[in-house]
């Protein structure tokens, strides 16, 4: 999928955003407006008063009790002694304390880490390679200060996988799951039994029911579903559901008409006759708005070669495609210009996905429970 | 480590603001040489970090609690920075340290007294705050800053140090011990969302509801 043309489509961005990034660049007068009016609002106070510090005597201490030398080794040897009596004793039924993860905290009945039943206001610390779950009446919070925050439904069972620095990734195996990341895009990715979500914005709602079936709801920014090559991208407002063996559908805005919706189910998971996706097609040609530019776009690489050029015809009439972009390139799936047809239609650039896909290549097939 | 060409950019001289420098590199050695004279009962070292990290913690606060209690709590973050300051274990960290203190400050804060949905209501205390500085402009500036607070957590943050504060992106990141990365899509997303709220109708591209 990748275009070889990633970098220059990237270059774009980043000189946008240059000024307001570091002052550099071609000033944008909108945020020099900001600037000079929100400016009335900078710290503007003198330094107080300090108390006076009392030294920290931590290591001037011990050499005028060199003496004591003694008596310190010999409790830190009863210490250990006590603490190595006490591993050999309840070691096997401590839970291995872990440093990365994510923390934890009870928001109503008794979610559970493990066998641990997280209780109280106290928090936990949800560790790589730990299962939290909750009941049909518990809920949980979870939050990482550098990743986001994820509010668990009830009968919710999931699993932190890894906890890098380049890649966070957890698996939902069932329930529902709300999440709300300020990581870098493309970093922060949720397996399901159908499909991975990989966060390209901020804010979505993730369903996964027992048979692996599943649907996302973007309320914020963007998000990509993907799975062995078959990818949706679902911006604000939209959803997307997923099936095993399937994978994810088209996505789509939860607005659009109900036979809008209805047939565009039918025909990413039901219909197996060609009549009877031409069928549906026409249908979801003939309801979808100039909003709905977004399935049609996603259905050009889901549509055989003759039905193609019909989803070609509606989707020009309703977002006209760049100049660079030509009916035969569109035609043949030609990588580029699909992309740019995308940006044209508003919702975000797709170089981010795009820079994602070459990074974490490896990320878009889920990773099984051990 | 040699220090990035980004960490040393000047900010639009042409404001006549406060000219800021990242300087995430030499910047940390340094906080860690004031942090172990501080300890050691320096005050002149803990007053050079208050003055290197005062304007990030009126940030943080500013970006959670009302304007006319910012300036006490950032007092009280240093003060209470200064009584913990031995328990800090990296002292390279002292910004990270310092700033979780300010965002706990402000959590207590609303814990304590304020319901959160005051915040964008809180226009007495905006004026107590503005004092004599605040001119024909107050309206506007007071609803631009409330619209920066109604963003996500992590965007109405980032974007008060940049918009208000006057730090640029590389220094927010050495200030606050977030990454390039992090602090880069914070100002991009949420300048983008501040656009959507102050111009809630622009003639762009997005596609509409309508059916053509």
């Amino acid at each position: 999928m990748d275009t070889g043309n990633n970098q220059t489509e990237n270059k774009p961005l980043a000189r946008r955003d240059d000024y307001l990034w570091d002052g550099s660049g071609e000033p944008d007068p909108e945020i020099q407006r900001l600037e000079a009016l929100l400016g009335r609002f900078q710290h503007d106070r003198p330094a107080p008063v300090f108390p006076d510090i009392a030294p920290d005597r931590r290591w001037a201490f011990i050499p005028g009790r060199m003496r004591l030398v003694p008596v310190v080794a010999t409790t830190a040897a009863a210490v250990l002694a006590i603490a190595l009596v006490t591993f050999l004793v309840y070691g096997r039924k401590t839970v291995p304390v872990t440093v990365v993860g994510w923390d934890v905290s009870r928001v109503a009945g008794t979610p559970r880490i493990g066998s641990n039943v997280i209780s109280g206001k106290e928090t936990s610390r949800l560790g790589v390679g730990q299962i939290l779950e909750t009941d049909h009446q518990s809920r949980a919070s979870l939050r990482a200060e550098d990743i986001g925050q994820i509010e668990v439904e009830a009968s919710t069972r999931l699993r932190l996988l890894a906890m890098g620095a380049g890649l966070k990734r957890i698996a939902l195996d069932r329930g529902t799951i709300h999440t709300y990341i300020w990581a870098v895009p493309g970093q922060f990715v949720v397996d399901t039994p159908s499909a991975v979500t990989v966060d390209l914005g901020c804010a979505y709602t993730l369903q996964v029911d027992d048979s692996g079936a599943g649907l996302v709801r973007t309320s914020l920014g963007w998000v990509g579903f993907k799975l062995n090559g078959h990818e949706s991208f679902i911006p604000a407002g939209a959803a997307c559901a997923t099936k095993p063996k399937v994978g994810p559908g088209t996505p789509y805005f939860e607005d659009a008409s109900p036979e809008f919706r209805a047939a565009l189910a039918r025909f990413d998971f039901e219909d197996s006759r060609s009549q009877q996706r031409a069928g549906d097609l026409a249908i979801v040609l003939g309801e979808s708005r100039k909003r709905d530019a977004l399935t049609l776009w996603h259905l050009l690489t889901r549509v055989d070669e003759g039905q193609r050029v019909l989803v070609y015809d509606r989707l020009r009439e309703l977002a006209p495609p760049p100049a660079r972009v030509t009916k035969e390139g569109i035609l043949r799936l030609d990588q580029p210009m699909l992309d740019l047809w995308w940006n044209e239609l508003g919702f975000d650039d797709i170089s981010v996905w795009r820079h994602w896909e070459r990074s974490w290549a490896g990320a878009s097939t889920p990773v099984r429970e051990k | 480590m040699a220090s990035r060409p980004e960490d040393r950019v000047e900010l639009a001289p042409s404001l006549g603001r406060r000219t800021v420098r990242g300087d995430s590199s030499p910047g940390v050695s340094e906080d860690a040489m004031w942090v172990s004279a501080a300890r050691d009962g320096d005050r002149t070292a803990f007053g050079r970090l208050y003055h290197r990290y005062a304007r990030m913690v009126h940030g943080v606060l500013l970006a959670k609690v009302p304007i006319g209690e910012v300036d006490d709590l950032v007092q009280d973050a240093f003060m209470m920075a200064l009584r913990r300051l031995s328990t800090l274990r990296e002292t390279q960290s002292f910004g990270a340290w310092l700033a979780t203190i300010a965002r706990n400050l402000a959590n207590d804060y609303h814990r304590r007294s304020v319901p959160e949905d005051q915040l964008t209501d809180d226009t007495s205390d905006n004026y107590i705050a503005c004092g004599n500085t605040c001119g024909d402009n107050e309206g506007p500036a007071t609803e631009i800053l409330e619209a920066v607070r109604s963003l996500p957590d992590a965007y109405r943050e980032t974007l008060i140090l940049r918009l208000v504060e006057g730090m640029t992106g590389p220094e927010i990141a050495a200030r606050t011990g977030m990454t390039h990365g992090s602090v880069r899509v914070n100002l991009h997303r949420g300048m983008q969302q501040l656009r959507a709220k102050l111009n809630p109708n622009p003639s762009s591209n997005t596609p509409d509801q309508e059916t053509p």
